[in-house]
């Protein structure tokens, strides 16, 4: 029995591939010209950059924000608890990751992924749908940097002919020269954002965008723990423009936890995605089609507020098993309706380099909206577009700018539910004047010495938590980045 | 309504009876700490816990997974009391480490990721014990201690008769004291190394001082201040081909705390019988398999009843 319990633990182990949520963003490739180890031990004669057999990489970030008080005629009305604070606040993330990556055998590599962060959130994370200001912030955590496995995969190329291609050493890829035409397993822990939605303008928002609604669609309740990552598996088949991808992850056993539900023939999230690449007028672009199934151990609204109807007993009040702690006792709960569930979404993503250093994407995902937020945001339908544009322009490569604006809707079951005073992972005022959820998020990331970033960012969200009623809310934030 | 007068024997009775009771009934909670007194030796040092002192040359590293699995930890035992407490009964980890050496020197760090811990709860000895209750579906990212290391090759070839060095070790504390994963404090390992290779027979071994801060005595099991380190090792190599050797042989390590030396209920002993097959991959990597079962000679003070490790490393030069 122990025995097999070992085993079975290594095995997991062995085959755990992850990403996650507030973490979840890959990081961005190194530029030739930025300072890091690997490049530093390649001048010195001490490294292969073109086939490696290892890398070592590594990021700090630290995000500060300030949120000005902003107009509420209520707030957590009824004994709801997720409203957003009405009055000033503070809040703050410091990330510190290492990345390192050993090749193993032809095709083979295995990378691990330690990362500590600490962090304090805005209203205990609640009230936005989906526009959280600072893309870090993870469910849970503390003050102080807790160091955890963020990811630990193995991935398997399988070359499959075709033109020639160099891949670059970067966080998470190892220097290799490979095909355009290829397979490429992973499996272990990791973020679905590692395989999926890979947009090349807004890659890496540690040094981008700092709203969360620009990382991915919002609508998108991809698997994830409370953290952002989980285990899985995943296949890419790259045939010159063309990538298909698929993917099975685990779920969080319960919404927005940590806890991981490791029946992945039960409860799951599937991904598929079909890119194609271009080139428009001379510049590279990417078209890109999303299609996620969850099943799920969810509550569905429309089946809250019939349990609720029908016996108003049935409220947050009175709840014994899993919910979210709302002390509203005349309004629906989701903690009635949580059982097995299908949620669906299906999105389209457009990047585009409009002139060198000067990038265009569009991202819109339509989510059946049937359930509640699982593991990303309380977003049903989300679209998101912008500009980025890197220092080139202006004698500063390493400099960039950007603009940005994203909007977010729920559906009408997840609108009646809250309007009766019902709350979800996130969201819930206790009442609601229905609106679309909108951010405007504007930066600049100032770069210095080939390896740190400082940003400035203003950032304005409209109707938060879907609510007309409340806000505008203005963001300041500042941001300290170094990779090395 | 009661008057004061007429129920004071009644009162004293319940309030004698209050006194007696109260050393029964409030258990003072024992808090965890970690456990683990398996200190691994740096990726690419050769023995689980010793290190053969035999790096050289120009820059190279050292990528190490170890799976570790013990049984009985930590066992609260009592005079009164008719069986021992097995607090955690069952640990299963695994150890990712990544060493670079250069010359004489080499640093490396760890991170202890337990994939499983459980035992007993239970009330011993005047304490109240709640076992880690540890999965990879609850605790699907955990990482102990993290550990940052250093050892240098003081005197001696790395291929001689005789090597001495020392090495140091730093504990990052990280988790919970409630899972018995971590002090919730640094600790810091200094160690003077001694190894060498005689012919077909290769032996090691260490002296070291643990600097643990936790201290607490009163709680039966609990780390009690420093701690001193001690172990010997020894194999025999046998040649399977051209560069491909195999090392069998008995590590025997152990710790006692300074405040009551060599006692009883602080000193752990345990020895592990182990191999470690050495191969090359290509011309560059070597490949390292070791693998080792053991127990408590001394089941004490965090030496387990049994133990069970496996380990793979891949070295190679940097370049």
């Amino acid at each position: 029995m122990l025995a097999h319990r070992f085993s079975l633990a290594c095995l997991c182990l062995l085959l755990s591939c992850s990403v996650a949520r507030a973490q979840v963003a890959p990081p961005a490739p190194h530029e030739d010209e930025a300072f890091d180890l690997m490049n530093l031990m390649s001048d010195h004669g001490l490294h292969d950059l073109v086939r490696e057999r290892w890398n070592a990489y590594g990021q700090l970030t630290y995000i500060s924000s300030a949120k000005l008080p902003f107009r509420a005629p209520y707030t957590n009305a009824g004994g709801t608890p997720n409203s957003l604070r009405p009055d000033a606040e503070h809040s703050f993330t410091l990330s510190i990751t290492l990345y390192f990556g050993l090749h193993l055998w032809p095709g083979a590599e295995i990378y691990f992924v330690p990362e500590a962060v600490g962090q304090t959130q805005l209203s205990n994370l609640k009230g936005l749908g989906g526009s959280i200001q600072n893309f870090e912030l993870q469910k849970g955590g503390s003050a102080t940097p807790m160091l955890y496995r963020a990811r630990t995969f193995l991935r398997q190329t399988f070359d499959l002919g075709g033109e020639r291609e160099e891949r670059t050493s970067d966080p998470m890829q190892l220097a290799a020269i490979t095909t355009k035409r290829r397979i490429v397993l992973t499996a272990g822990s990791f973020t679905i954002l590692d395989v999926f939605d890979r947009n090349s303008v807004t890659w890496d928002p540690r040094q981008t965008f700092f709203n969360m609604a620009f990382m991915t669609h919002l609508a998108w309740d991809f698997p994830a723990d409370a953290r952002g990552y989980t285990f899985g598996g995943t296949a890419e088949l790259y045939w010159d423009a063309w990538t298909l991808r698929v993917g099975r992850a685990a779920q969080p056993r319960y919404p927005n936890q940590l806890e991981t539900e490791f029946r992945l023939w039960k409860f799951y999230g599937d991904q598929l995605e079909i890119e194609h690449n271009h080139k428009l007028f001379g510049l590279p672009g990417a078209l890109r089609l999303l299609g996620f199934r969850n099943r799920v151990l969810s509550g569905r609204f429309d089946q809250a507020i019939a349990a609720f109807e029908s016996d108003p007993e049935k409220n947050a009040t009175t709840c014994t098993g899993f919910n979210y702690g709302s002390e509203n006792a005349n309004a629906p709960d989701l903690c009635w309706a949580r059982k097995p569930n299908v949620k669906l979404g299906i999105g389209i993503a457009l990047e585009q380099w409009v002139a060198p250093g000067i990038g265009v994407f569009l991202r819109a995902m339509f989510a059946d909206g049937r359930t509640e937020v699982m593991a990303y945001n309380s977003a049903d339908r989300s679209l998101s577009l912008g500009v980025v544009a890197r220092g080139e322009l202006w004698q500063r490569p390493l400099d960039i700018a950007g603009i940005g604006f994203a909007s977010a809707w729920i559906s009408g079951a997840h609108a009646r539910y809250l309007a009766l005073g019902g709350i979800d992972g996130f969201i819930g005022d206790g009442r609601l004047t229905q609106g679309a959820e909108m951010v405007l998020d504007v930066f600049y990331s100032l770069s210095f010495w080939r390896a740190f970033w400082l940003s400035a960012d203003y950032q304005l969200i409209s109707n938060p938590a879907y609510n007309s009623d409340r806000g505008p809310v203005h963001i300041l934030s500042g941001r300290f980045h170094v990779e090395f | 309504m009661w008057s004061s007068e007429r129920h004071l024997p009644l009162r004293a009775a319940g309030l004698l009876c209050a006194l007696a009771c109260a050393p029964v009934q409030a258990q003072e909670a024992a808090q965890g700490f970690a456990v683990e007194r398996f200190y691994a030796s740096a990726p690419g040092a050769g023995y689980f816990v010793m290190d053969a002192l035999a790096h050289s040359g120009t820059f190279a590293g050292t990528m190490g997974i170890t799976f570790g699995y013990s049984h009985d930890a930590l066992q609260i035992r009592d005079e009164g009391a008719a069986a021992p407490l097995s607090v955690v009964s069952d640990r299963t980890f695994v150890d990712l480490g990544f060493a670079g050496t250069y010359d004489r020197l080499r640093v490396y760090f760890n991170f202890e990721m337990p994939l499983a811990a459980q035992g007993q709860s239970g009330q011993l000895a005047g304490f109240s014990y709640t076992a880690p209750d540890v999965d990879l579906s609850s605790h699907p990212d955990l990482i102990a201690d993290a550990r940052l290391g250093a050892d240098v090759r003081l005197f001696g070839a790395p291929d001689g008769s005789a090597r001495a060095g020392l090495g140091a070790q730093l504990f990052f504390p990280n988790g919970e004291r409630a899972d018995y994963m971590s002090d919730d404090t640094f600790r810091a390992i200094l160690r003077a190394l001694l190894a060498g290779d005689l012919d077909r027979f290769s032996y090691a071994a260490q002296l070291g001082w643990h600097a643990r801060t936790l201290d607490e005595p009163r709680v039966p099991g609990n780390p009690q201040g420093h701690e001193l380190l001690f172990g010997v090792a020894a194999g025999a190599r046998a040649s399977l081909g051209p560069k491909t050797h195999v090392v069998i042989g008995p590590e025997l390590f152990g710790e006692t705390a300074l405040s009551s030396f060599f006692r009883g209920r602080t000193t752990g002993v345990e020895c592990l019988l182990g191999a470690r097959l050495e191969t090359p991959v290509d011309e560059e990597r070597v490949l390292r398999i070791k693998a080792a079962l053991g127990g408590g000679l001394y089941a004490r003070f965090g030496a387990p009843e049994w133990r069970a490790l496996l380990g793979l490393e891949l070295s190679g030069s940097v370049r």
